[in-house]
This record gives C-alpha cells, sequence and structure tokens, in this order.
C-alpha cells in the first residue's frame, strides 16, 4: 500500500498505487434541491449506452429516493455496516481542522482500503450484490421517511423547516470518477485505468476478464457485470461528448447525456485543471467555484476515500444528522450558503442546463437589483446579473440572467391551436 | 576371496531398496507427486481418444498420478485449497491428452447471473523448456507460460458458450434491442475479448502469461477442451496437437517438459487468483504404447507399493546377506 493524500479526508490514506493524477479531472455537480426525479437523466444514459442484451439490469445512471432506495438496494448501507463493523464508533471527522486545502477538517476513521486492511486484506472492504439487489432499481420511489415508532402514519408537524421531521429525497448517481478509485485498486489484471486527459475511469473491455473483483469493490457499486459478454462495465463519463468528438459542438467538450438532458436544471458537469495533486485555482470555473470556493457542493461519502468527483448541494430540507453521513461535515455550511445566496452564487446557479457545452470559464455582468426582501429573518437581495459561460475554445457558449426572461404570446398562436383540434 | 566391508554391504542393501522401488514403480505404473521427481507420463494410445467423452475407457489405459494442490497465497486475490487432481495423460494421432479429474460436491456451469461462478481447470507449461523451470505461479516476464483454461460455463450454452439472456431467463420480457447486430454495442467482443469470443468453438483457450496479472489470450486458439461431471467429480479433458507454433509449449515424443495444474470451483466464489494449485512436475511424451495403471485408486496402489518395498527389499537383502555369507564361506 502507497501512501496518497486525499484532501477530500484532510489527510494521507493508503492506497494500493502511488499518487498519480491526470492533467484535467472530470467533475459534475448535481443540486439535490431541483431534481423532481423524472429520470430524463437515466433514460438518456439508457438509451445512449445500455440498452443492448445482457445489459438489462444496467442503470450507468440512476436517481434513487433517500432514505430508503438504493440501486443496488440498500448499496450505501451495507457499506457503512461493514466500515462500522471494521471500526466501531469510530467512523468521526474531526471539522476542527477545516483549512482551505482540507474544507471538511480531518476524517479520522477508516476509509475502505484502511479497513480492508485492518482486516489482513490486500484490498479494500466491499461486497457483491446479489441477483435481487440489481433488480427494481427504483424501489422505495418517493418514499418518506416515517415516524418513528408510529407505522403506517406520517410525523403530525412533518414539513416544518429547517428540518422535516417527514421527508425523502432524490440522489442522483453516475460513476465518480474517483481520484483514488476503489474498482483500480481492485483489479488484479490492472485491465481499469483513469485517462489522464480527463480522469476518467475505464474498464478496458478487451482486457476485462469478469473476475467481478472492481463490482465488489466500488463502494458506489457503478461496476456492473454484463452477463452474456462475461466480463463488467461501468459509465464510460461519455467520454466521446467530453473529448469533443461528437459532432454536434464543432470539437469542444460536450457535457454528458444525463447532465444535458436534465429536465430539472441540476447538473453541471466540466472539467477542472489538476496540477501537482491540486485543483488548480480557478475561481471562475463554474465547478471550481461551486465546490472549492464556495463549497456549497460536497462530495457522496466521502469517508469511503476514494476521493468521488461528482459534488452534491444538499437537501436544505433533511436532518442534518442524516446528511452528514452522506456528505460530511461540510453540509451545515453548504446549506446556509445555498438558502442565503450570495450574489455571485445567484448567477453561478443559473449555468446548470443551460448549454451542451462545457464551460470552462465563466464572466459576471452586473444587473440592477430586483429584489430586496427579508427571509427567515436575513436580507435577501437579488439582483438581475448576466452570466457568460465559455467553451472549450473560449468563445461565448451562454448568456443568461438571474431574472428569467418573461414572454408574452400573442393570440395568433392560439388560433392555429384551436384549429388543431 | 576379498571380504566385503560393512560401508559395501549398506550399498547393496540401499541399491536393492532402490532396483525393488524402481521395479515396483514401473510395475503399477504410478509417480507419487509428492516426490520432487514426479513425471505424468503421455504413452502413446492405441485408441482414438473421445473428447466428447471424458470418462471413455481408453482413459484406463493412461497411468494415474495424484497431484496435490494446495491454496494460491502469492499474491492477491489469495483462495483456493487443498485438495488433489488425478491427472493422466496420453497420445494419439499427432495430438497430445490431458485429463484432470478432481472432487467437486457441486457442478457451477453458469456465469448467466449476477454472484454466479464457473467451476474451472487450467494445465500450463512453459513455454520453453529449459533447465530452468518458470514461477508456478503464471511463470516470469523472461520465462512466460503457456496456459490452457477450460471453463465448465463455456460449454453450457447453445454453441459451446456461455448461456444469453434468453437461455437464462426464459421468462425474461424485453420489448426490443434497436441495435442488436451492432458490434459496437458489445464492445467486450467488438475489441476481441477472448472470453465472449462469439465463435467459440471450445471450452478451453489458449493464453500466455508471463507473471501475475498479465494473463493474455493467445493469438491462435487451438485448445480443445470438455468436461463432465457426475457423482461429485469433474472430469475435464485438454487436447492439442504435440507440435504447434513457437510461441507455445512444444511437445515431441521422448522429450519431456513440465505442467501445473489448477481448479477453480465456482460455489466458492472462486475466480483469478483465488485458486487450488500445484507446483511444477515433470511431463514425459513418451513412444511406448500405453497399457493402463489400472483401476486402481491411488491410495490403494501406494499401499501395494509400499508392502511390495518393504517385502521384496527384506527379501533381496536376505537374499544378498546369504550369497555373500556363501561365497565367502566358499
Amino acid at each position: 500500500m502507497a501512501k496518497v493524500h486525499n484532501w477530500q479526508l484532510g489527510r494521507e490514506m493508503d492506497y494500493r498505487f502511488p499518487e498519480v493524477h491526470p492533467d484535467r479531472q472530470f467533475v459534475a455537480v448535481f443540486n439535490i434541491n431541483r431534481c423532481i426525479a423524472c429520470q430524463t437523466c437515466t433514460f438518456a444514459c439508457k438509451s445512449t449506452w445500455t440498452y443492448s442484451r445482457g445489459q438489462e439490469l444496467m442503470w450507468w445512471n440512476n436517481v434513487e429516493t433517500k432514505p430508503y432506495g438504493g440501486y443496488p438496494h440498500h448499496w450505501d448501507i451495507k457499506l457503512l455496516q461493514l466500515l462500522n463493523d471494521a471500526n466501531p464508533g469510530g467512523q468521526t471527522w474531526d471539522a476542527s481542522t477545516q483549512s482551505d486545502d482540507a474544507p471538511y477538517g480531518e476524517f479520522k476513521g477508516m476509509t475502505i482500503f484502511e479497513a480492508g486492511a485492518a482486516e489482513g486484506k490486500d484490498s479494500a472492504i466491499g461486497y457483491l450484490p446479489t441477483e435481487e439487489d440489481w433488480t427494481s432499481p427504483n424501489f422505495y420511489e418517493d418514499t418518506a421517511k416515517g415516524n418513528p415508532g408510529v407505522p403506517n402514519e406520517y410525523h403530525p408537524e412533518g414539513a416544518q423547516l429547517p428540518e422535516h421531521n417527514t421527508w425523502f429525497f432524490y440522489l442522483q448517481r453516475i460513476c465518480n470518477h474517483c481520484t483514488y478509485p476503489g474498482c483500480v485498486s481492485a483489479c488484479p489484471r490492472n485491465a481499469i485505468y483513469k485517462r489522464p486527459e480527463d480522469g476518467i475511469v475505464l474498464i478496458d473491455q478487451e482486457r476485462c476478464r469478469g473476475y467481478q473483483k472492481c463490482v465488489e469493490q466500488c463502494p458506489y457499486k457503478k461496476s456492473m457485470y454484463r452477463p452474456n459478454q462475461q466480463v463488467s462495465e461501468k459509465c464510460i463519463g461519455c467520454y466521446p461528448r467530453v473529448e469533443g468528438s461528437d459532432p454536434i459542438t464543432d470539437g469542444v467538450p460536450m457535457e454528458t447525456r444525463c447532465v444535458a438532458t436534465c429536465v430539472g436544471k441540476i447538473r453541471l458537469q466540466g472539467l477542472v485543471d489538476i496540477q501537482d495533486g491540486e485543483w488548480v485555482e480557478a475561481p471562475t470555473n463554474p465547478l471550481y467555484y461551486l465546490v472549492r470556493k464556495e463549497q456549497v457542493a460536497l462530495p457522496l461519502y466521502p469517508q469511503f476515500g476514494t476521493e468521488p468527483n461528482v459534488y452534491y448541494i444538499p437537501p436544505r430540507w433533511v436532518p442534518r444528522e442524516y446528511l452528514r453521513q452522506l456528505f460530511g461535515p461540510g453540509v451545515d455550511q453548504a446549506i446556509d450558503r445555498y438558502t442565503n445566496p450570495s450574489r455571485e452564487l445567484q448567477a453561478v446557479l443559473q449555468l446548470f442546463r443551460s448549454t451542451q457545452k462545457i464551460i470552462f470559464r465563466y464572466e459576471i455582468e452586473e444587473g440592477e437589483e430586483i429584489m430586496d426582501t427579508e427571509v427567515n429573518g436575513r436580507r435577501v437581495q437579488i439582483f438581475n446579473d448576466t452570466i457568460i459561460g465559455f467553451d472549450g475554445n473560449d468563445q461565448e457558449a451562454v448568456r443568461i440572467s438571474v431574472e428569467e426572461p418573461f414572454h408574452i404570446r400573442n393570440g395568433e398562436f392560439a388560433g392555429q391551436f384551436q384549429n388543431s383540434i | 576371496m576379498e571380504t566385503l566391508s560393512s560401508s559395501k554391504r549398506l550399498t547393496v542393501i540401499i541399491m536393492a531398496f532402490v532396483f525393488v522401488g524402481a521395479a515396483a514403480l514401473t510395475l503399477f505404473d504410478l509417480r507419487l507427486a509428492s516426490s520432487q521427481t514426479v513425471t505424468l507420463v503421455a504413452k502413446r494410445s492405441e485408441n482414438a481418444i473421445p473428447l466428447d467423452d471424458p470418462s471413455a475407457d481408453v482413459w484406463d489405459k493412461g497411468a494415474p498420478i495424484q497431484v496435490p494442490l494446495s491454496g494460491q497465497n502469492t499474491v492477491p486475490p489469495r483462495g483456493g485449497g487443498e485438495g488433489t487432481v488425478t491427472a493422466r495423460a496420453l497420445h494419439y494421432d499427432g495430438k497430445l491428452y490431458i485429463r484432470m479429474e478432481w472432487s467437486d460436491a457441486t457442478k457451477d456451469d453458469s456465469t448467466s447471473m449476477q454472484n454466479e461462478f464457473t467451476d474451472a481447470a487450467a494445465v500450463q507449461f512453459p513455454v520453453e523448456h529449459g533447465e530452468s523451470v518458470p514461477a508456478f505461479c503464471m511463470g516470469n516476464p523472461d520465462a512466460p507460460v503457456n496456459i490452457w483454461q477450460w471453463k465448465a460455463a463455456w460449454q453450457t450454452g447453445t454453441d459451446a458458450s456461455v448461456l444469453d439472456v434468453q437461455e437464462a431467463y426464459p421468462n425474461i420480457a424485453v420489448d426490443f434491442y434497436p441495435f442488436e447486430d451492432e458490434p459496437e454495442f458489445y464492445p467486450a467482443a467488438a475489441s476481441g475479448n477472448i472470453v465472449v469470443r462469439a465463435d467459440r468453438t471450445s471450452a478451453a483457450d489458449n493464453l500466455l502469461a508471463g507473471s501475475f496479472g498479465t494473463l493474455t489470450a493467445a493469438e491462435d486458439q487451438m485448445v480443445a477442451g470438455m468436461g463432465a461431471w457426475d457423482d461429485g467429480k469433474w472430469r475435464v479433458v485438454f487436447s492439442r496437437d504435440l507440435q504447434v507454433g513457437a510461441e507455445y509449449a512444444q511437445f515431441a515424443e521422448g522429450d519431456s517438459t513440465n505442467v501445473a495444474f489448477a481448479v477453480w470451483n465456482g460455489a466458492n466464489a472462486e475466480r483469478d487468483g483465488m485458486k487450488s494449485v500445484s507446483q511444477f512436475l515433470t511431463l514425459e511424451v513418451s513412444p511406448e504404447i500405453a497399457t493402463g495403471g489400472g483401476g486402481l485408486s491411488g491410495g490403494t496402489i501406494g499401499l501395494f507399493v509400499v508392502v511390495g518395498l518393504v517385502v521384496v527389499a527384506g527379501l533381496a537383502t536376505v537374499g544378498s546377506y546369504l550369497l555373500y555369507t556363501r561365497r565367502q564361506t566358499a
């Protein structure tokens, strides 16, 4: 085992391979607060990559309802249980050491790699989901947390902020294209690799022999076995689009299918530059801004230790204790900043799902104040700023204002509509 | 007449033991695998060897050896355990045949559902037979090994292949597969991955390796393999031409090389390095006609050998001593 630095844990940790980083890293931000679970992302992915024979149970993108849902069933609960068994009561954070380099403080518990080593294994802890686990991928959809001890009844005061007593939320999941992937570490044949140009993690379909060690050791369960091909497959980060080889964008990098089709405009995906193992400071790269500067978007289960690269704006109505288990100690600050957004954050949030092109940087043109009010005892000002996103060639890709333009349709179309009936 | 010293007397006794031991081994055609010099001898068969019947009578002519297996504990993922493979070898009409036989309580011959792992077996040879033997665990970078691997799942489906979705799930309902015949949506097959070759005609693959994690499909697939499970026992036959291209193991009448064995138990989720393995043994391709090692089990034969050794050695010792004393008296 080598020692590698994991900034999400604020410390070094054990990993099978020495620390190596790509030049650029695939990063996505999903705003849970906006998701309506329409599953358009899920079907965009399915209809692009996994509609063939042998992929019937395969959903590289899925949206599950928390707290009960999961694809495969209870994947996260099972892993949390394994971690707790390995380190009972020890899976804690020390948030007092927070800094720019360690925004969530220091994780004091065991990662999946360290828990495996503690059990005398050479590999990470993990498990192989059963056949049944992979079925009914949207089981528990819209099932809310119940009233403890009272079956078939919701909490009488279920929907009061800041934390609802009756709650659920949607968790959107793709491969995290981790910095220290569990799958890469698991493969005895080194048939899984992380691309130097964008950090996308791929299974070499020619080398894979279907041993399913990656299925076992990916903590997010995003490596999947395709029985009729005898190999495992996984989310490929829509790499032809990210490379800019899709003809639609004339050679500039393009968002993945699941991101580009998002109806709720909850997703933003791009690339951040990496130098000497660190994110290069780029305050106007929207991904860098949301994750490292404003810190409203947090990694999913950072304690697993793989340094996942999909980040979530946590749902503001959900009990914080639960969210801290999913997203670490940054939850309270992230929700506070999201519910009382800065002027810049208000503008950056408009970029979500505004163009298929990956936005590498943005500029903001200031507009007039359109609202000055008080919410929950705090002053809220909204400015109609305009944010301009630039693509991979530094050409303007999108221009959008905070206040959505208001259009009035005149009568001529209404007449046509009536005639057509 | 000079007298024999006591040391010479000892030499006579030891030689008698060696002679008797060799005679017994020859008599029973048995070579104990626990000895380092154990040899699997492939004699010439007078009859054709059917691939589709690993239990065929012709195998009674092949002298069995008991090969001890142990768990693979060198590199992760470790696994497997203690066991024994009964190995036999024959050659016929320019082809080498090797049969492995081992106990396995369950027949695991499907990988068509999640969490299913197949029973499997492999034989391994040095690509070049030299003075030193490659590491028995997948060879060395400068001394590669040629591996023939058979998987039960590869002979389960139609056309000597794995079960397809509709075979594994007869009641499955699928609306349609829009681009069923377009290879890019079957990337493993399209990239030539041997585990999914659509034109599979054999349940055994021809592979090369030069240390852990380097197992690679050979360019030429020319190994036939067929297994049959019966009453808690797998019997698997491998076959290939004695002489092929230089990049693979070569065999010739009168020549020796090495062979090692591996077994995977699918019920135990064994795959990859999780396997039971043997050390390298000697494999000799003999021009002699195979006449059989009898139908006795290795244990019984072993007992016969030990008893035979003691009795015959005792007689020989007494005889030698009598001869010596008579000569001395004369």
